[in-house]
């Protein structure tokens, strides 16, 4: 009987974690799963769940989180696609028409300007008007009024950075390549000093010197056969020191532009293209 | 006789229950491979141009790769390797130009401390293309010294 009772007592628990019973593909517990992939930022298959359940549940919440989600994905033309989802009494159609505008503007930055005067609420005007600021930093020709370009950023925040990053468009620290090439020429080594390359102009100037050295000391000394060696390394040397800091230059002027840019795009993820803040995974 | 059989079931039922939850495939010793991988560059010995100078260059190259740099080992910090950085300098320039470019990198190779000042590839190495030193500002391709050089 006790062996008996024990099996009756084993089968169910067995069998009760392979039961079936429980409709995990609910429309309720697939929004829970995609709200969960949602946040966790997988947005890929998170707008794949919201989709499946887009025409069951009805939701405008699901059909923005559809159009944030193809936008973070970089699917800006899809995400502005489903603008049309939202209908214009949903309380998220002032946020929606904006990514409409934040996914024009990362498609390109100048396309964002022809929708200037498109009617929208104050508080989303002030944002548009703080994109529409930024992307004049696109452009190859920028002489704007540094009081225009900080007058809708009212955080203080905010306009040092935006000051910085104009200063840095205006006057950016260039350094001269025909000025590198002179000093390097000059005092070999020098013009890598210039552009802040230190070891690489150090190491120029010593290896040159040793050269000259050498060659110096041993046509005093009346070898000639290694003078000459050592004269034909020490130009080879004296001459690719000062390419060098021809190039270093450039690269240096390079390095200015990749951190405006790097600078630029950091600013705006930090404000995520100043998108109203969501509060979906609370 | 019952009994052995109850126990039979019992045994049967746990043995197959426990069975799907066996993750030991998963979980087993793996075997790593501790060997360094081969970072030299893939060698192109083929000479390709019927130009005198080209085949001067090549000789010298190839003379060199195949008597001294192959027998010393993955030596050189740098991804291209000096002696591929001038190979790829004369290619996307000229012989003069060049030659001006790799005593460039030889200088800079020689400084003992450029840590931070190049970005690394997969392999550890200092990235440093010859299309960065062509003086064309346009095909310069900045990379801060942080970033990982996946694909070059």
């Amino acid at each position: 009987m006790r062996k008996l009772l024990a099996t009756l007592f084993l089968i169910p628990i067995i069998v009760s974690p392979q039961s079936t019973s429980f409709d995990f593909r609910s429309p309720q517990n697939i929004k829970l799963f995609a709200d969960n992939l949602f946040c966790e930022g997988d947005y890929l298959r998170a707008v794949e769940e919201y989709q499946s359940i887009q025409n069951i549940l009805r939701n405008d919440t699901i059909n923005f989180k559809i159009m944030f989600s193809y936008s973070n994905l970089g699917l800006y033309q899809i995400s502005n696609n489903s603008l049309q989802s939202i209908p214009g009494t949903s309380k998220f159609k002032c946020s929606a028409d904006y990514l409409y505008l934040v996914n024009k503007f990362r498609e390109d930055p100048k396309g964002l300007r022809v929708f200037h005067d498109m009617p929208l609420p104050p508080e989303i005007v002030e944002r548009r008007q703080k994109l529409i600021n930024i992307s004049y930093f696109y452009d190859a020709e920028f002489n704007f009024d540094k009081n225009y370009i900080l007058s809708p950023f009212n955080d203080e925040i905010d306009r040092q950075t935006v000051s910085l990053l104009y200063d840095l468009k205006t006057d950016p620290p260039y350094k001269s390549p025909a000025l590198a090439g002179i000093l390097s020429t000059v005092i070999p080594g020098s013009g890598k000093m210039y552009v802040g390359e230190w070891g690489d102009g150090i190491t120029s100037l010593l290896l040159t010197g040793l050269f000259a050295f050498l060659a110096y000391d041993n046509f005093k000394a009346d070898h000639s056969t290694r003078a000459w060696i050592f004269t034909g390394i020490g130009a080879f040397f004296y001459a690719g020191n000062i390419y060098g800091s021809v190039a270093a230059a450039q690269i240096f002027n390079a390095r200015v532009d990749f951190e405006f840019s790097n600078g630029l795009k950091l600013f705006l993820d930090q404000e995520n293209y100043f998108l109203p803040d969501y509060d979906f995974c609370n | 006789m019952r009994s052995k059989l109850i126990i039979f079931f019992i045994t049967l039922l746990l043995t197959t229950s426990a069975f799907c939850q066996i993750e030991n495939l998963k979980w087993q010793k793996a075997y790593i491979s501790f060997e360094k991988p081969d970072n030299i560059r893939q060698r192109n010995y083929s000479f390709e141009s019927n130009n005198a100078g080209e085949f001067i260059k090549k000789s010298l190259v190839n003379a060199y790769w195949f008597f001294i740099s192959d027998v010393d080992g993955d030596n050189c910090p740098f991804s291209p390797t000096c002696s591929s950085f001038f190979i790829d300098a004369t290619e996307e320039t000229n012989i003069f130009q060049g030659t001006l470019m790799f005593s460039d990198r030889l200088l800079r190779d020689s400084n003992p401390v450029k840590v931070n000042d190049y970005p690394r590839d997969k392999n550890g190495h200092y990235f440093d293309p010859a299309s960065n030193y062509t003086l064309n500002q346009e095909r310069i391709k900045y990379l801060p010294s942080t970033y990982l050089v996946v694909d070059e």
